[in-house]
């Protein structure tokens, strides 16, 4: 199937509440993801916040992060990616989850 | 002095305070997010039974948006759908059977439930790790200053990232092959269009559950219909939507341009997308449900049932949840978790997942996944196509026919059907 | 030296849900929150209340949706009060703001000597209310600070001006600030304050309740009525171009700058009276 009428990715993340923290709960060490050949975490993450840039790396975002943990669940790397939750009281709030 | 930590407010862990501080024990329950029910979300149906002895008459006050009296199964192809669909009058009054509701609202409600109880409810506040001593876990760690908190009892109910468990060596740091990724709308429409669109009136509602949605990639959907909005999502296989590099919310598109369920969602705004981990293990890739000082319980535990026919979690959570603090004064007076383990294995929680132990993999299974939604669809247009002057076909030629076409041989059909015979017997 | 550092913060749903399809407004009450520039004013009013040994009074006028977040400013060591308000959203936007002030400055019950707000509301920002506290209080008033901190004896605030350029003041007391929110943050109670203070009883200010400054008979989404234009005639050639306007002449953009104030003052006036919006009768007055 092709040609969604569906929203724009943008307007799909502004349902949602997030209150975001000082600290970056995702860290990814992008040395590692050169090697990588699946980069799984960019197709994977339901809110897109790794996009991979043109020297093989990893740009990624930990504003809008449902904290679900898709990322360090598919990534193959170790070490690749660091993943803990976000410092208490932030991070995503959902209302209707 | 606190005798029991709580760690996470959703369903296990709301269950578990509230049993705990019944029984006279003090009790902290701590919750990352503001409020109990900000980090959680599901599909949408909590079956409320589970509660029946422990709060009665729950179906008075539980925020419901509406009680489930109708549920459809339904397989689709890219352009067919055949659905099974069961109503009754007797899921729409007491003692009901399943509500839709929201986690914020739900969890938020039985977390309340405990702190009347007399539990102590900290947000805002991770916990970050174990205090061990020896090989016993005596308290938790939390992220604010002065943080360490003792006890000679920790319920893990931290969910399916459960980093306790984690710790505790109970659950590999990861384990995508055990793991769905549900996706999930929240579309706003008027609450008479739903009525009408779904043949319901007042409270009732409808539970769709979907098969053969997703791209070929293992999983499944389903449309849920709330008070004046409808749950819309897809849950599937974490591993293999991985290798598909297929995006999470190009399936929800998928699914809500099929001609059957694009009627539904017309006109629809979106009011929240949804993400969430789910365990569907099941029995057979349980978190081990202890160690020294400390119970696992819920998701953390992978108590999660997917099994075809039954999509539960919430039930199950709040079902671990109330044995864990039922048995938490003898635990911690004998030191043994052994009530624990056994008041699981006695009740329905331990009890549905061995029965339905082989289900996960059946139902996941390519055939089913892939082979099969066409064939059933087939079969069914070929019953019912009438093609005169051409005369009716047999039904086994039919089947023989559906089954080629879609690449299915007989013995397999047999097979699975034994298969499916064993595991839902 | 002070001995009451007062805090005027507002506490609610910080992402008031406006139905999709009705427009209806709908506050979260679980979802009660400091905005940035109030949990910023917080933040201060702790560091600059420990700083003199003052007292720290936080007071926020809202229901008992803030008691949560009260709570956890009484885990901080401050005192807290609620002035009870309630009332759907749009009740709220009527309120008069200058009765709210006098309701706030009588549940203080005493004279500060510095009050801390927040630069602007977080949802419907007038940010006239440290005014109207200022006001019935007789005191001086500092709005839009960034930064509000102890320079030896001195209270020093700084604010943003134009040009990128910084005013730094000293504030006498007693005075109203009112913060922005940066440069700091509202810091975390310790678990132990946070235990302690999990099921206090905020108190509730027994003031009189502002009413509403104006009557609101109704309240619904702007739908404004689309402007009807007629589609373009001619051949397919003649409405493409109207479409596309491709053979119009367009006006370039005019660049102004950089300049002096005068000459952007005049800048701007020629564009007015260039465009019909002033006659140049009154260009001549405004400019003489």
């Amino acid at each position: 199937m092709s040609g969604y009428d569906d929203i724009a990715f943008d307007d799909r993340m502004q349902t949602v509440e997030f209150r975001v923290a000082e600290r970056a709960h995702i860290v990814v060490d992008s040395d590692v993801c050169r090697s990588c050949t699946t980069k799984a975490c960019v197709s994977a993450c339901p809110a897109n916040l790794f996009a991979p840039t043109s020297d093989g790396g990893i740009l990624f975002n930990y504003e809008q992060c449902f904290e679900c943990g898709t990322c360090y669940q598919v990534c193959n790397a170790e070490g690749a990616l660091t993943w803990t939750y976000p410092d208490g009281g932030h991070g995503v709030v959902f209302r209707h989850g | 002095m606190t005798d029991v930590i709580v760690v996470g407010a959703g369903p296990a862990g709301a269950a578990a305070a509230l049993m705990a501080a019944r029984d006279g024990l003090e009790v902290v329950l701590l919750e990352r997010g503001p409020f109990p029910g900000s980090k959680n979300a599901y599909g949408g149906v909590v079956y409320g039974r589970v509660l029946d002895d422990v709060l009665p008459r729950w179906w008075e006050e539980v925020p419901v948006q509406r009680w489930v009296t109708r549920r459809s199964t339904m397989v689709l192809t890219d352009t067919q759908a055949l659905t099974v669909d069961f109503r009754t009058t007797a899921w729409g009054e007491a003692p009901y059977n399943g509500c839709t509701t929201f986690r914020a609202d739900f969890d938020g409600w039985l977390a309340g439930k405990a702190v009347e109880a007399g539990a102590h409810l900290v947000v805002n506040t991770v916990a970050t790790g174990l205090i061990v001593e020896g090989n016993r876990v005596v308290g938790v760690r939390t992220d604010r200053q002065d943080g360490d908190l003792r006890a000679p009892l920790v319920i893990a109910a931290d969910g399916v990232n459960s980093f306790l468990a984690k710790e505790a060596g109970l659950l590999p740091r990861t384990q995508a092959k055990h793991l769905t990724l549900g996706v999930k709308e929240v579309l706003s429409l008027p609450r008479e269009v739903i009525d009408e669109r779904f043949g319901v009136r007042g409270d009732e509602g409808v539970d769709v559950e979907l098969l053969g949605c997703t791209r070929g990639i293992p999983g499944g959907g389903f449309v849920y219909t709330n008070r004046d909005s409808l749950s819309v999502g897809v849950v599937v296989s974490l591993e293999h939507l991985a290798a598909s590099k297929v995006r999470p919310e190009e399936l929800i598109a998928d699914l809500k341009a099929h001609p059957a369920i694009a009627p539904w969602v017309e006109g629809a705004e979106l009011k929240e997308y949804t993400a969430h981990l789910i365990p569907e293990g099941g029995y057979d890739h349980l978190t081990p449900l202890s160690t020294a000082g400390m119970l696992v319980t819920g998701d953390a535990a992978g108590l999660c049932l997917a099994a075809g026919l039954w999509l539960e979690g919430v039930n199950f959570a709040i079902g671990s949840g109330l044995a864990a603090g039922r048995t938490a004064r003898r635990i911690i007076e004998t030191g043994d978790a052994k009530p624990y383990r056994a008041a699981l294995k006695d009740s329905f929680v331990l009890k549905d997942h061995k029965r339905l132990r082989g289900a996960p993999r059946l139902v996941l299974s390519e055939r089913v996944q892939q082979r099969y939604p066409g064939l059933v669809a087939d079969l069914v247009e070929g019953l019912f196509t009438v093609g005169n002057p051409t005369a009716k076909p047999g039904a086994l030629r039919l089947l023989r026919g559906a089954a080629k076409n879609n690449g299915v041989k007989l013995r397999h059909l047999v097979a699975d059907g034994l298969a499916g015979g064993r595991v839902f017997k | 030296m002070a001995d009451l550092v007062v805090v005027l913060a507002r506490c609610t749903d910080l992402r008031v849900e406006v139905d999709p399809l009705t427009g209806a407004i709908s506050r979260d009450p679980r979802a009660a929150a400091f905005s940035a520039s109030d949990a910023a004013a917080v933040e201060h009013g702790l560091r600059l209340g420990s700083a003199w040994g003052a007292r720290t009074l936080v007071l926020t006028a809202g229901g008992p949706e803030c008691d949560a977040r009260l709570r956890e400013v009484l885990s901080l060591g401050a005192e807290v009060r609620r002035v009870p308000v309630r009332g759907s959203y749009v009740e709220e936007l009527a309120t008069d703001e200058r009765a709210l002030a006098k309701a706030l400055v009588a549940a203080i019950g005493g004279r500060p000597d510095l009050v801390v707000c927040a630069d602007r509301s977080s949802d419907r920002g007038t940010g006239a209310l440290p005014a109207f506290v200022a006001h019935e209080l007789g005191v001086v008033q500092a709005p839009g600070l960034v930064s509000l901190e102890l320079v030896g004896d001195d209270l020093m605030g700084e604010r943003r001006l134009d040009y990128g350029r910084r005013e730094r003041m000293r504030i006498p007391l007693p005075a109203v600030c009112s913060v922005e929110g940066a440069g700091v943050r509202l810091r975390r109670a310790s678990l132990p304050a946070s235990l302690a203070a999990a099921s206090a009883v905020v108190p509730v200010a027994e003031v009189p309740l502002p009413g509403p400054a104006v009557r609101v008979l109704g309240a619904r989404a702007s739908r404004p009525r689309p402007r009807h234009l007629p589609a373009p005639t001619g051949s397919s050639r003649e409405r493409l171009l109207a479409l596309t306007g491709a053979l119009l002449s367009h006006e370039p953009p005019t660049v102004v700058g950089p300049v002096d104030a005068p000459e952007a003052a005049d800048a701007l006036l020629d564009f007015l009276a260039r465009n019909g919006y002033l006659s140049e009768a009154r260009t001549g007055w405004a400019l003489s």
